[in-house]
């Protein structure tokens, strides 16, 4: 196994850097209504209902580059454009909040900080899209994210900012928050809408596209929270401005990354995307945890092919790790160091998605069961060289399952029989995991 | 209409349907589970995976959810299309029992067959199955969930097809559960179809469990005879038992389904009561004695109080085939009166409907699934027409809207049970007080369903003005057959025969004489397969052989003539071998309690034995056209002939 010495990338990372969501932040608390509106907030919002058109809105956000910060990274202007304007009935929009991949808390951090920004910003997105109901579908988890939203859709009623004719500009918007029952497929967006309408969280088939016959039938947006709470920054400062927050001109804005391992700093950052990899867990991060090495890390969440240390100067942005093999996913990053069992930690993820499956299609269903007893029986020491045949077979069918899930559960099995295989074999020709003492 | 290759054949199809229906459509069977013709795609099981090699769409797809487009090339033959097939029968095969030799469904499984055709042999999954607690769900349907397969085929159906709320889907990822809530009898009269639309062991007909392997049967195309609407269906009976019945696909009538009431109330067929043997006063005799013992009551009758005082009795359950002959003995006896009905109402209401839907254009069952407007009128769809009542929720679900039309006191029809069955129905309805209420203009494929009371001449009105197809509920299976040839012989109803013409005696011939007319009337003879009341009072009984047990006719609510054939053979059910016979060392051609005739042959025996010399024939003058008539197919609309329609 390689393992790249440590190198201190520290100085471009002590350069103080704007954070569009987290400079309102207040240590230890929620930020209040007067504050985020004293310093600057809300002016995106009336900057847009008396300047702007609607679609100058969505331009600017098409303009700034952003991309979905849910995992799927698909540029969030261009989702919005998609949404037929003449079709009689109303259209819906949607801010996905039901976090609950592995590794990812951002929305958690962030909500529980302010919820001011991502309210601003579903008013800013409805004003695009022309809608007039807004809602959040939060896990249930999430409680205290709950009540700060709460309190601050009255907070926002009460000044005028959300409801009925908001700012005098004649534009109505309502917002409910919605918190799930809890599933981790309720995080799909037509799953979401499915658990939305009150029926099994079931992912639907596609097309139709939600763009054009989502929630109850009609137009619907569905965007992460993240991606939301950006759009009040990029139409107060500009898109320019946001691009331009990115480390490298192919990216833009900021991101925020959720640090989970064996590292010094576990915490949730907002960092520019395009920041290499290296300097992350070098930087904010604090390097690794002492007597720790960097072995392997989810680049992007739970679902995402690993990166060992020969992905160290990968530029943490949608494209260059897509382009290294794995994904940028959600921004959470679990990083593990040299006494980490891969095969176990890979285990452990896949049950989780077999538990988290809808049940609705088979390889799904049956599939990743079958990867959590191939994978169970190798960890176990019995496993043969016909597992990892299986564990192939299954990382290309499980591709042709119903949705996302099936293919995201592959994920880091891909990564583990990509990166490190050796690991694998060794558990095999040793008939035993040899992170574990002999028994 | 799409044009496409599918294993180089070219395929052309109309527009909508799917890759699988579309090599389906040239003889090419690709797997699937999970789509079903009725209920569409759902994408669940994964099984229909195809390599589109060309076209718009690349790659490994699901043909089921794959519209047919112009320009595809499809290969169902691909090596990477099959090994998903067959990794997707693995993945079902890991938690399904390997006992299909124990197991009801066992060679009727679509399971069993793919699991075979994709070779998949050796389990290389080494844990342990998953396995469930089956639930009581009545006493028809049996629960096996071990067996599934998780294709949602039966919440589908029950839930969204035919609106049931009481069974469902629970649970999520290895733990998904298909029963109730808790353990008790399935709610929807549509529950039986569940055992059709399984494609494995999960859902059974309790009644006929473990008596037979689908190679076992005797099956033929039947028509089923509980109600008016002449649903298709086959019977599978075996050693002169009839076991089950399971719907048979027809569009034009009952779709893929059949109500349980026709699944399950078939056990008149093999009941030990039922006359098998001829009998006079109770005694029994030969064919031959009891025919010239018939003529000689009859003669009696003559003398003692005048032949006028007979009368010749059929019903709207009898065949086209012995419905047709009744005038003939008639006319031979000097029989008094001609009864194709025994109640005057039914009479009436048949005359009525058969007489309208010859002006006014019929409508199917597929009319009524297509239609954006209908009207109730003066109907009790689950008690006389389940099936129909299925086919207007399939528009419902479309978004048709169905009014529902309340008699002068604002309320509906009750059944039998005193029950409001219209609060049942599975879909919703929107009250109004009269059709004229209902905003027809603006519909463009209204339709009214008609019980046929005394609203008949305002529906008749409406559908008239409004150019609305009319769906009419009769009472039997050939109420419409029986009301032509009523109408053609100048017939009146039993009851009206009474009060007029002092009926004192009755040949019946499958008729229930209401047990307020049997004590003023002699039963000289009846000619039926149930034991009914009516067999119980005849001096003469002469058993006719059940539907199941003859070919014949039925002419349904729509005035569509349809064939049924004969499935098995008439005789005491067998039950093993009697012990003190073993081995059977006498043999006799007599089948035991196979004595039963179709009742058209009895008919024209004994109009032979009253003196005719004519060669009797089946089907003379006008019905002629019902000679060739196919049991498969979708019939003969005779309405439409009327009409002057081809």
């Amino acid at each position: 196994m390689k393992l790249v010495p440590m190198r201190r990338m520290g100085t471009r990372c002590n350069v103080i850097m704007e954070q569009p969501l987290f400079q309102h932040n207040k240590p230890g608390r929620c930020v209040t209504f007067a504050e985020y509106r004293d310093e600057g907030g809300f002016a995106a919002l009336q900057k847009a209902l008396k300047e702007l058109s609607p679609k100058q809105v969505e331009q600017a956000v098409s303009d700034s580059g952003l991309r979905g910060r849910g995992g799927a990274g698909f540029p969030t202007g261009r989702k919005w454009s998609f949404v037929p304007r003449d079709l009689p009935g109303p259209r819906w929009l949607i801010c996905n909040c039901d976090e609950m991949e592995p590794g990812t808390y951002k929305d958690r951090v962030l909500l529980e900080a302010n919820p001011y920004s991502l309210l601003e910003g579903i008013v800013l997105a409805s004003y695009a899209i022309g809608v007039r109901h807004a809602f959040i579908f939060i896990r249930r988890g999430y409680e205290t994210a709950t009540a700060n939203l709460q309190r601050g859709i009255t907070e926002c009623l009460a000044a005028g900012l959300l409801g009925e004719n908001i700012l005098g500009s004649g534009f109505s918007c309502t917002i409910d928050v919605h918190s799930s029952a809890g599933r981790y497929i309720c995080g799909e967006e037509t799953a979401l809408m499915n658990a939305l309408e009150g029926k099994r969280a079931n992912p639907r088939a596609k097309p139709p596209f939600p763009a054009v016959k989502g929630l109850w039938g009609g137009p619907t947006v569905v965007n992460n929270a993240e991606s939301l709470a950006n759009v009040p920054g990029i139409i107060s400062k500009g898109p320019a401005w946001f691009k331009a927050l990115a480390r490298t001109p192919e990216a833009a804005g900021m991101k925020l990354f959720c640090i989970s391992g064996h590292v010094v700093n576990r915490s949730c950052f907002e960092l520019p995307l395009g920041m290499e990899l290296g300097e992350i867990i070098e930087g904010p991060c604090g390097g690794m945890r002492p007597g720790s090495r960097f072995k392997a890390c989810l680049p992007g969440g739970a679902s995402t092919p690993y990166f060992s240390a020969e992905h160290w100067q990968v530029p943490m942005d949608f494209d260059p790790v897509a382009k290294a093999g794995s994904r940028l996913g959600t921004g959470g990053i679990v990083i593990f160091d040299q006494d980490t069992c891969l095969v176990a930690a890979t285990l452990n993820l896949v049950r989780f998605y077999a538990r988290e499956s809808c049940g609705w299609c088979t390889p799904c269903r049956e599939g990743l069961p079958y990867v959590v007893h191939v994978l169970e029986t190798i960890e176990a020491g019995k496993g043969s060289r016909e597992h990892i045949a299986i564990l192939q077979d299954h990382i290309k069918l499980l591709n042709y399952a119903f949705c996302a899930l099936a293919p995201g559960a592959m994920g880091p099995v891909q990564g583990l029989l990509n990166n490190f295989m050796d690991e694998l074999e060794e558990h095999i020709d040793k008939q035993r995991c040899p992170f574990k003492a002999r028994e | 209409m799409p044009k496409l290759i599918i294993d180089n054949i070219p395929v052309e199809v109309t527009q909508g349907k799917t890759v699988l229906e579309a090599a389906k459509s040239v003889g090419i069977t690709i797997p699937h589970f999970c789509w079903h013709p009725a209920l569409g795609k759902a994408g669940a099981c994964r099984v229909c995976a195809v390599k589109m090699v060309d076209g718009p769409v690349k790659g490994i797809q699901m043909s089921c959810m794959l519209e047919a487009q112009d320009g595809m090339v499809v290969s169902t033959t691909d090596a990477e299309a099959m090994a998903m097939r067959k990794q997707v029968i693995e993945w079902l095969m890991i938690n399904h029992p390997h006992d299909c030799p124990v197991c009801d469904e066992g060679g009727e499984c679509q399971l069993q067959d793919y699991t075979i055709a994709g070779g998949h042999g050796l389990r290389r999954y080494t844990g342990k199955k998953r396995t469930h607690v089956n639930q009581y769900l009545g006493p028809h349907i049996e629960h096996e969930m071990n067996r599934c397969i998780q294709c949602y085929r039966c919440v589908r159906f029950y839930q969204e097809f035919a609106g049931g709320t009481d069974f469902g889907v629970m649970g999520s990822a290895g733990r998904i559960y298909y029963g109730r809530v808790a353990d008790g009898p399935l709610e929807s009269p549509f529950a039986g179809n569940l055992v059709d639309i399984c494609p494995t062991g999960v859902f059974t007909d309790k009644t006929a469990r473990f008596r037979a392997r689908y190679w076992d049967y005797d099956m033929a195309p039947s028509v089923c005879p509980h109600c008016s609407l002449g649903c298709n269906t086959v019977p599978a009976a075996r050693y002169r038992e009839l076991l089950k019945v399971i719907a048979r696909q027809n569009d034009a009538v009952n779709g893929w389904f059949l109500c349980d009431k026709g699944r399950f109330t078939n056990s008149a067929v093999n009941a030990p009561e039922r006359p098998r043997v001829p009998l006079i006063d109770g005694r029994q005799v030969a064919w031959e004695e009891a025919l010239a013992a018939l003529l000689l009551r009859i003669r009696e009758i003559g003398t003692e109080y005048g032949a006028e005082s007979l009368a010749i009795v059929g019903s709207s359950g009898l065949s086209m085939e012995a419905a047709s002959l009744l005038h003939l003995l008639h006319e031979k006896t000097g029989a008094g009166s001609l009864c194709y009905f025994v109640d005057a109402g039914e009479a009436q209401q048949s005359a009525t409907v058969t007489a309208c839907l010859n002006e006014q254009a019929s409508a199917s069952m597929a009319d009524i699934q297509a239609a954006d407007l209908i009207a109730l009128v003066e109907c009790d769809l689950l008690q006389d027409g389940p099936m129909m009542a299925l086919a207007v929720r399939q528009a419902w679900r479309r978004g048709a809207k169905i009014s529902l039309v309340e008699d002068a006191a604002g309320t509906v029809a009750q059944n039998d049970n005193g029950l409001n069955s219209t609060d049942k129905l599975p879909f919703e309805v929107e009250r109004v007080a009269s059709l004229i209420d209902i905003p027809f203009a603006d519909a463009a494929h209204p339709v009214i369903i008609f019980g046929g009371g005394d609203k008949m001449s305002e529906v008749m009105a409406e559908a008239g003005k409004t150019g609305a197809k009319l769906a009419c509920l009769l009472g039997g299976p050939n109420s419409f057959g029986a009301a032509l040839l009523a109408k053609e012989y100048g017939a009146i109803s039993l009851a009206e025969a009474v009060a007029d013409k002092k009926v004192r005696a009755v040949v019946s011939v499958e008729a229930d004489i209401p047990p307020e007319l049997l004590p003023k009337l002699v039963v000289v003879a009846t000619l039926d397969w149930r034991n009914t009341e009516t067999v119980k009072a005849a001096h003469i009984v002469l058993p006719t052989t059940a539907w199941v047990e003859m070919d014949g006719t039925y002419i349904n609510n729509e005035g569509r003539a349809q064939r049924f054939k004969k499935v098995m053979q008439p005789g005491l059910p067998i039950k093993g071998l009697n012990p003190s016979l073993h081995p059977p060392r006498e043999h006799t051609p007599l089948v035991p309690g196979g004595q039963s005739r179709p009742a058209w042959e009895i008919l024209v025996d004994i109009v032979h034995r009253l003196g005719s010399e004519e060669d009797i024939q089946l089907f003379a003058g006008q019905w002629q056209r019902l000679r060739d008539l196919d049991a498969t197919g979708n019939g003969l609309l005779l309405t439409d002939i009327e009409r002057g329609i081809k």
